[in-house]
């Protein structure tokens, strides 16, 4: 057994005709940091939503901790799928907070009811994350009456309190004002330094080379070249990637 | 001005109003269990709209049409008269004997039920979609089946945008409660006709009708808005 969270096998996507993903193989090892860039199009949000099922891959297996979400020639189970993904957490560009909970309930409610724990553990769990994400003055606030940056934030505490073995992060900041980008980029890279595991699409450039260990550019549904972000950022070696940088550069 | 100068309204108003206060409780009764059926079946038949069983979804839209295609009238009717018999019918082929009979009030709360069962399905299904994809997603990223993301993030959800409108519906139903008249149930509309027929106190008795029906359809549109007013709030 390798060290892999994460394992991506020849993963294909189609919508109709229209082919997404042509074949993306990759491995995500224990505390590793990876960034995914790419042009609109390319793909990678598609990937970042097969690595939990949010997308049902077309062709090719994706493993978490060792385990398939569909084995080879296997068939979808529903309950597997779903206990498969709570080992991996996942922010989206819009939040998706639960409208109608407070910070603390929405942070509450998937623990309670998916794992089952009681409200009291549950109740002790997210202050702890709610605490860790910076707002534990507004615990018993509802979306409506935060910010996007306290939103993004409460998403994240969200994700984390079903202590998954990896997270996803699909653009984290592209909905966010400038001005509040700041406070959800040090969560994210408090989480970093504490060694979790994470896939993070971004068009944060920076940010993707401080945090990142290593770098994947996709475009057209493949991998064109990946590398430590160091030499990706500095010294590419791909014409297109080199393309894609100067454009987000300037 | 001889019939002004008649108008007796006190006697009128003495003798209607135990029978009328006994109505309003059938009323009320026949209100509240034909809506909870109707919530009931109105979610089911919404859920079958959504799900993507082909064959499910083309049974339930000619369910729909015959209902909406029919007058509630008929609906009531049929459901006293020929319901019974039909499932007597079918019955009778594993217990030879078997004799179903409805009595007037439940055959009418039946039909009322699956009458506004059928029009909530539409506001419940609409609601549903209404809500964000996200929500669902977001869900289902967390451990939810599709299932229960459905019945404890999505449905309580969209409930908040249909209750508005199922407002509406509940007073529509109290003033449909009058059909059921016409299979016996004595509630407001049967009582004041037999009264009006029997003492000529025609003017008196209609208008004490039609009041009683505004006593029990505004309070409940005051609720309504009440709720309404806390549930959205943060919608």
């Amino acid at each position: 057994m390798s060290n892999a969270i994460i394992e991506v096998n020849q993963l294909r996507k189609s919508f109709g005709s229209n082919e997404i993903l042509k074949g993306i193989d990759v491995e995500i090892r224990q505390g590793e940091k990876l960034v995914v860039i790419g042009p609109s199009g390319s793909g990678k949000s598609t990937f970042l939503r097969c690595l939990n099922f949010l997308e049902i891959p077309t062709s090719g297996t994706v493993k978490v901790h060792g385990d398939y979400f569909i084995k080879p020639g296997g068939k979808f189970d529903e309950k597997h799928v779903a206990s498969l993904r709570t080992e991996v957490g996942m922010v989206f560009q819009r939040f998706n907070l639960f409208p109608t909970m407070t910070a603390l309930e929405n942070v509450m409610a998937a623990q309670i009811k998916i794992r089952k724990k009681s409200k009291e553990a549950a109740r002790e769990t997210a202050e702890k994350y709610l605490r860790k994400v910076g707002l534990a003055d507004r615990m018993n606030h509802y979306p409506s009456q935060l910010s996007g940056g306290q939103q993004q934030r409460v998403a994240i505490a969200r994700a984390l309190a079903m202590e998954p073995k990896a997270m996803l992060f699909d653009e984290a900041t592209s909905a966010l004002d400038p001005e509040l980008i700041g406070e959800v980029l040090n969560v994210i890279r408090e989480l970093a330094n504490e060694g979790m595991t994470m896939v993070l699409v971004t068009h944060e450039m920076k940010f993707a080379e401080e945090v990142g260990d290593r770098v994947i550019f996709m475009d057209g549904g493949v991998i064109v070249e990946e590398g430590p972000p160091k030499e990706f950022f500095h010294n590419p070696k791909h014409n297109r990637t080199r393309e894609f940088l100067q454009k987000v550069e300037h | 001005m001889d019939i002004l100068k008649s108008l007796d309204f006190a006697t009128a108003f003495k003798d209607l109003y135990p029978e009328l206060l006994r109505a309003m409780g059938t009323v009320l009764g026949a209100t509240i269990c034909g809506f909870i059926l109707a919530l009931v079946l109105g979610t089911l038949i919404a859920l079958g709209r959504l799900s993507k069983l082909k064959w499910l979804n083309r049974l339930l839209v000619i369910f729909l049409e015959v209902i909406r295609g029919t007058p509630l009238l008929v609906q009531v009717v049929y459901m006293y008269y020929v319901v019974p018999l039909l499932v007597s019918l079918v019955v009778q082929f594993w217990s030879p004997g078997y004799q179903l009979n409805f009595n007037a009030f439940i055959a009418g709360t039946l039909a009322l039920g699956v009458n506004y069962g059928a029009y909530l399905s539409e506001v419940i299904r609409s609601a549903i979609t209404a809500i964000d994809r996200g929500q669902t997603e977001a869900a289902l990223a967390l451990g939810y089946t599709n299932k229960q993301a459905m019945w404890s993030i999505i449905i309580p959800q969209a409930s908040r945008i249909a209750l508005p409108t199922f407002g509406n519906y509940i007073i529509m139903m109290v003033k449909d409660t009058s059909l059921l008249a016409f299979i016996t149930v004595s509630e407001l509309l049967l009582r004041t006709q037999t009264y009006a027929s029997q003492t000529f106190l025609t003017i008196e008795s209609y208008t004490l009708l039609a009041i009683a029906y505004l006593i029990l359809s505004l309070p409940m549109a005051q609720i309504v808005r009440l709720m309404e007013r806390r549930l959205r709030r943060h919608v």
